[in-house]
């Protein structure tokens, strides 16, 4: 439990607050997201199904939840880890938080253009 | 000095040892995996999907119902799974619910996952012995 509470409250309570808020929308659309590609969609996912699927609004907001929560959780995520091995001090630390949000928003916006066609 | 002074510490208390390192230790590595898988993940979907009416990305899921790829998306699972719960434990002790009583609270998670986990492997293994889903 220690090294947990440790390693987050080195990285900011504004961190470790979205990483809790994101690690809830998370286990709510990938349960959605599991349920239907491997449960219910299994051996049949292709252009077209995917298409049936994204055609509902719904499906197309946890799709979103998913790619913004996602992309947020996984590279905080990675920056606790990094910031335990080479990035240990402040200003390396801001260096890497810096890189993470540019790759982040990059990500993210990229991954809105990708689904544009499903959204307009 | 030293490279990994946490770690250090953590010896120093006692508190890197037994159960609570191993959730740690698991937790980290299967975060580090999600992350990789990820960055694939809507790499290649993404980028499979604009070949004439998604030829790509079909012949992509085609060779994803291989068993060998049933089987490692299964192990997927297992990471997402582990990460989850052990990540519902975390929230739970950060709310001080069942801090007393943290190591049940562990292995009652872990049970959730083998729970979760043994329905994902009859649908896939379904899936691989008869070549049809579960739901019709």
């Amino acid at each position: 439990m220690r090294a947990e509470t440790v390693s987050t409250h080195r990285g900011g309570m504004w961190s470790w607050l979205f990483q809790r808020i994101t690690a809830v929308l998370l286990i709510v659309c990938l349960a959605i997201h599991l349920i239907f590609t491997h449960i219910v969609g299994i051996g049949d996912i292709n252009y077209d199904t995917i298409g049936d699927r994204l055609a509902h609004a719904g499906f197309i907001a946890v799709d979103i939840i998913l790619l913004a929560a996602g992309t947020f959780h996984a590279l905080n995520g990675l920056r606790m880890v990094l910031m335990d091995y080479w990035f240990t001090s402040r200003k390396r630390a801001l260096i890497l938080t810096i890189v993470l949000w540019v790759i982040g928003l990059a990500a993210l916006g990229y991954g809105i253009w990708a689904l544009w066609p499903w959204i307009s | 000095m030293s490279a990994k002074p946490r770690e250090t510490a953590n010896v120093g208390t006692g508190l890197w040892k037994a159960t609570g390192m191993w959730a740690w230790l698991l937790f980290r590595i299967s975060g580090l995996v999600l992350v990789f898988y990820l960055g694939a993940h809507i790499l290649v979907i993404s980028t499979s999907q604009w070949s004439e009416a998604g030829k790509t990305l079909n012949d992509l899921m085609k060779a994803f119902d291989h068993p060998v790829l049933i089987l490692l998306d299964l192990a997927l699972v297992v990471a997402v799974l582990y990460h989850a719960l052990n990540g519902v434990r975390i929230i739970l002790m950060d709310f001080g619910i069942g801090i007393k009583r943290h190591k049940i609270v562990y292995w009652v998670c872990m049970g959730v996952v083998v729970i979760l986990f043994a329905i994902f492997a009859y649908v896939a293994f379904s899936f691989i012995i008869t070549g049809e889903g579960v739901t019709g």
